[in-house]
């Protein structure tokens, strides 16, 4: 059985439905996500502000070097990139869970939702111990002020040759700006995977006790997606700004 | 299927229950998960899936080895296309944004264009602030330990 879209899709404007073919829920979501976009961009664009206002500025292959139970820091980026590569598999996923709604098929959805909801949960574990990891080397919001510190505290963040010629007041500035940045802008990022996590919690109760199916479409499933493939988008953007640029 | 046949006709019953039922589920598309259409769509998602990957890979490794020998500016032009690029795939294939018709893309990509003034006058604020407090040592001394 399948009905052709075109058949029953009147003229645009001719009302009835919407112009858009979209339902109010879905255009609703896109509109949250295109304001919750700014507000990420306004974050991620101070970043780049205080960046070029600043003389230095920790080196990500020296910051973010360390892996779990492996000792030594020389394993530059490749924690972070196991982290993007579970969340872009989350979302990969979730739209094969959309995909499962459109066909109606409840044991696909159940099936690709546990699945998103796992790659979920273990990128909020990575996000943790990556912040644990920092707090330990003395890093926190408004941490790193104080500008009679040595040298050497700054050593885990900054290239040798940087270290050397900077001053102790720009060492301090720009260390202190960096945490404050990184730990907002990825503590948000972790706020909206955590909120995602569960809304597919509860998308997934209530395909297995059969609410959509008895609704006769799994759009919450699109919805939610939408969501959630917009969180990966997001890191996307973090993985760029502070890891590679 | 579970939702039986439906009045195509009496749009105006299902606009008033539950409206998405016009777009989503009833009226629209459902075909079964063995068909080719279904089977292709989701060789599609893999397909996007292992451009990504490859993506994301090109770009972990120009961090670790081409920030030495290539210049700052050329290597973060690269990464700021493929990170654009990495996004065009999310959001036209995962999000489904393609699939929808050119005015709702429109409303919901042309608000975006904004950025392009963002980013450019607020870089080139903190680019100002940094020659002027470099060249201005007596406003704010870089030099002077306490």
């Amino acid at each position: 059985m399948s009905h052709s879209t075109t058949a029953t899709t009147p003229k645009a404007f001719g009302g009835g439905r919407s112009p858009f073919n979209v339902s109010y829920g879905k255009i609703m979501m896109w509109f949250f996500l295109l304001s919750d976009a700014f507000t990420f961009s306004a974050f991620l664009i101070s970043y780049g502000t205080t960046r070029f206002f600043s003389a230095v500025w920790p080196d990500p292959n020296h910051v973010f070097s360390s892996f779990p139970f492996m000792e030594g820091g020389d394993k530059p980026l490749m924690f972070v990139s196991l982290m993007t590569f579970i969340l872009i598999l989350s979302s990969v996923t979730m739209v094969l869970a959309v995909h499962a709604g459109h066909c109606n098929d409840r044991q696909g959805v159940v099936k690709w939702l546990l699945w998103t909801i796992i790659g979920g949960i273990a990128f909020l574990s990575c996000q943790a111990w990556e912040w644990t990891h920092l707090n330990h080397q003395d890093a926190w919001w408004a941490s790193f002020q104080d500008i009679n510190s040595p040298k050497d505290v700054y050593t885990h963040f900054f290239k040798p040759e940087v270290l050397a010629t900077a001053t102790p007041e720009q060492l301090s500035q720009s260390t202190n700006n960096f945490f404050n940045f990184f730990f907002t802008i990825t503590g948000f990022h972790g706020a909206h995977v955590t909120s995602g996590v569960i809304f597919n919690i509860l998308i997934l109760v209530n395909t297995v006790n059969g609410v959509y199916e008895k609704r006769g479409h799994y759009e919450m499933i699109e919805k939610v997606g939408l969501y959630w493939h917009f969180v990966d988008l997001v890191w996307v953007f973090v993985f760029t700004c502070f890891y590679l640029l | 299927m579970s939702h039986g046949s439906h009045d195509e006709n009496n749009i105006q019953n299902l606009y008033e229950g539950d409206q998405s039922k016009l777009y989503s589920g009833v009226l629209a598309h459902h075909h079964d998960v063995k068909s080719p259409e279904s089977k292709a769509k989701v060789a599609k998602i893999w397909k996007i899936t292992l451009i990504l990957s490859i993506i994301t890979i090109a770009e972990v490794l120009g961090g670790l080895y081409l920030s030495e020998v290539m210049s700052k500016w050329l290597l973060n032009t690269i990464f700021l296309i493929l990170t654009i690029l990495k996004s065009a795939y999310i959001v036209s294939v995962f999000m489904h944004l393609g699939d929808e018709v050119k005015w709702f893309r429109f409303c919901v990509l042309i608000p975006l264009l904004l950025f392009i003034w963002f980013i450019i006058a607020f870089l080139y604020d903190g680019g100002a602030w940094l020659e002027f407090n470099q060249n201005n040592p007596a406003r704010f001394d870089y030099h002077q330990t306490k």
